[in-house]
């Protein structure tokens, strides 16, 4: 019974959003691995979710599954439904998405940083490394301490690709800039993330970036009781969470890009392919918040502009890897 | 270590300690009545949302109100189902947690709408008691915290007067021993288990409460993150006592704190996976070379 709640609860879900479905209506899932209460990964991902909805007419259904067993059944669940496209948000979808692939020819799964074209499976990749290169200069530059944190949830590939990018832009104008990292081992323990920020904040960092999505929301508590620290924002513009603090956000459109592959899949004219989109795409961006525009030192701004325009002219590759 | 960091880690070990410390003397209660109570972790994130729905409505203290009754009304499901209706107490208590992180999911996004609370939920900021805050080291430790770490230590030997000291304590300890024998003695099993659940929810509740109104300030889902079975394990280590669960409490939020100062001093010789794992490392290493007479109630978990 433990175990199969959550299944009922899931297949009800289903089945409720599909009972009225006309047959000629396209419809697109989106399965989420947290809360859609986020403000960050998992909300941007509902909010692209509804405009699907409100601008091309499509049926919508959402779910949050948060273990393998779940992830992998949701897929399937909504495959065998008929919809035409499932969106899994995040990596860890792509395996259960190309063992259910195999039985669903007609359906599409969207992978958002996926590995590999497998079928019907795609991947849609995020250079996010390349918008917190940016968010990395801008610590770098305005450091007074010359000390850096990181806040993260898991120590995921696509986690630790944006710290990457987060300390090469430091180290880009800031050689000597020492950088520190903590791991929450959750995305919704907000306390523990606001013990991991005040921890940081008192051995002196005062630039902050993290990527630990509803846990954050802790650590720009803590930035917020600290005058002076600065914080940086993940997957979504997060300045309203301190306006006054928050220098700028690594943001992914991801409505933009889910918008891409829903108007191929309607059109009937979807080729599996790799899409990866970075800063050139202007789904990956740099949002800097308002109220730091005239505070910034004008030779910094422009290297981030320089640093900006190089990447998306290709002459800079931020590679996310280690030390690069 | 300077002064300035051992303050910031004692201050840090009382605010991860006090959520803690609030639910294990809500479950310390309830056991000492018989009944393992696994919702406490729903409890606690009831009382999370009650917290942050409670303030926005009318201020931090009917956060605190409406967070204690949220905890209760977890607690009283499984007193229905496991005392009441003599259902298995783990398998109840399982349901109770499940059920809760759903619904307080839910009613989260009817309440808030999907773009979350923000930050945007009135707390209860850290006040200083007069003269003791001065005290060196021990006064910013202690006596300047939130009013819900203060209202913890003051509720220690309340819990332990009512347990030890009073009648309902007496015929509550009875029932957690020997059901069959209080019942013979004329003691109401049922009703007397049945209020120190929701004694046990209601502090678990003020728990939950205070990770949203002393700490973080806003609720996000499952942010009680598997306090409440922490706290179970408090319970066991502080010998179901509340002065054993406020110590153990303590150990924990050191443990914590100690964590997430290791982590960020960029300390690398030592995994963080360990780091993170220290808290229950400790634990274990705790209960194992504990000595001494450490039993639990006899009739725990189960029905009469």
């Amino acid at each position: 019974m433990r175990r199969a709640l959550p299944f009922l609860f899931l297949f009800l879900a289903v089945a409720c959003g599909a009972d009225d479905a006309e047959p000629d209506v396209v419809r697109v899932a989106l399965v989420t691995p947290g809360s859609v209460t986020d403000a960050a990964w998992n909300a941007g991902a509902y909010a692209g979710l509804q405009q699907l909805r409100d601008s091309l007419f499509v049926e919508i259904s959402h779910v949050e599954a948060r273990t393998p067993a779940e992830q992998e059944e949701a897929l399937r669940s909504y495959a065998s439904q008929g919809y035409a496209l499932v969106f899994g948000h995040g990596f860890e979808f792509q395996l259960p998405a190309e063992r259910v692939a195999a039985e669903f020819p007609g359906t599409v799964f969207a992978i958002t940083s996926g590995q590999r074209v497998q079928g019907k499976v795609v991947p849609l990749v995020f250079r996010i490394h390349e918008a917190t290169y940016l968010l990395g200069m801008l610590a770098g530059g305005l450091t007074e301490s010359d000390r850096i944190g990181f806040i993260g949830g898991m120590e995921l590939p696509p986690i630790v690709l944006g710290y990457n990018g987060w300390l090469a832009g430091a180290r880009a104008v800031n050689p000597g800039v020492d950088s520190r990292i903590t791991w929450l081992n959750s995305f919704d323990d907000a306390a523990a993330g606001k013990e991991a920020a005040l921890a940081m904040i008192r051995l002196g960092v005062d630039q902050l970036h993290h990527n630990a999505d509803a846990a954050a929301l802790g650590a720009f508590s803590a930035v917020r009781e600290t005058p002076g620290v600065h914080i940086y924002g993940a997957n979504a513009d997060q300045s309203a969470l301190a306006p006054e603090q928050t220098v700028a956000s690594a943001v992914i459109d991801l409505a933009r890009a889910m918008m891409l592959v829903t108007r191929e899949v309607m059109g009937g004219e979807f080729e599996p392919r790799l899409e990866s989109f970075g800063l050139a795409s202007g789904v990956i961006r740099l949002t800097m918040n308002p109220a730091f525009t005239g505070t910034i030192p004008a030779d910094l701004r422009d290297r981030v502009r320089a640093g900006e325009d190089s990447i998306i002219a290709g002459t800079l590759i931020v590679s996310g890897e280690e030390g690069s | 270590m300077d002064l300035e960091l051992l303050i910031a880690f004692g201050a840090a070990t009382v605010r991860v300690a006090t959520p803690l410390a609030l639910a294990a003397l809500g479950e310390a209660i309830s056991e000492r009545g018989g009944v393992l109570n696994l919702g406490i972790e729903g409890s606690m994130l009831a009382g999370a949302l009650g917290a942050a729905i409670g303030a926005i409505a009318g201020g931090p203290w009917a956060g605190v109100a409406l967070g204690m009754a949220a905890g209760m009304s977890a607690a009283m499901v499984l007193a229905l189902a496991a005392v009441v209706g003599r259902a298995d107490q783990i398998i109840s208590g399982t349901a109770v947690t499940l059920g809760a992180i759903g619904l307080t999911g839910m009613i989260a996004q009817q309440a808030f709408g999907t773009a979350g609370a923000g930050l945007a939920v009135p707390t209860l900021a850290p006040v200083g008691v007069p003269l003791l805050e001065q005290v060196p080291v021990l006064g910013p430790i202690v006596f300047r915290q939130s009013p819900l770490t203060y209202l913890t230590v003051a509720l220690v030997p309340v819990v332990a007067w009512l347990l030890f000291r009073t009648r309902f304590g007496l015929e509550l300890r009875a029932a957690g021993e020997a059901p069959l024998g209080a019942a013979a003695a004329g003691v109401r099993v049922r009703m007397v288990r049945s209020l120190g659940v929701l004694a046990g929810g209601a502090l678990a509740g003020i728990g939950g409460a205070s990770l949203v109104l002393a700490q973080v300030g806003t609720f996000t889902e499952r942010m009680t993150a598997g306090r409440g079975f922490i706290a179970i394990a408090i319970v066991v280590l502080g010998r179901w006592h509340p002065v054993g669960a406020l110590l153990a409490a303590l150990l924990f939020g050191a443990a914590t704190a100690l964590q997430f100062l290791f982590q960020a001093s960029g300390i690398t010789v030592v995994p963080y996976q360990v780091l993170l794992a220290l808290p229950y490392l400790l634990a274990l290493a705790v209960l194992a070379t504990a000595v001494g007479r450490a039993r639990a109630p006899a009739a725990l978990a189960r029905n009469e």
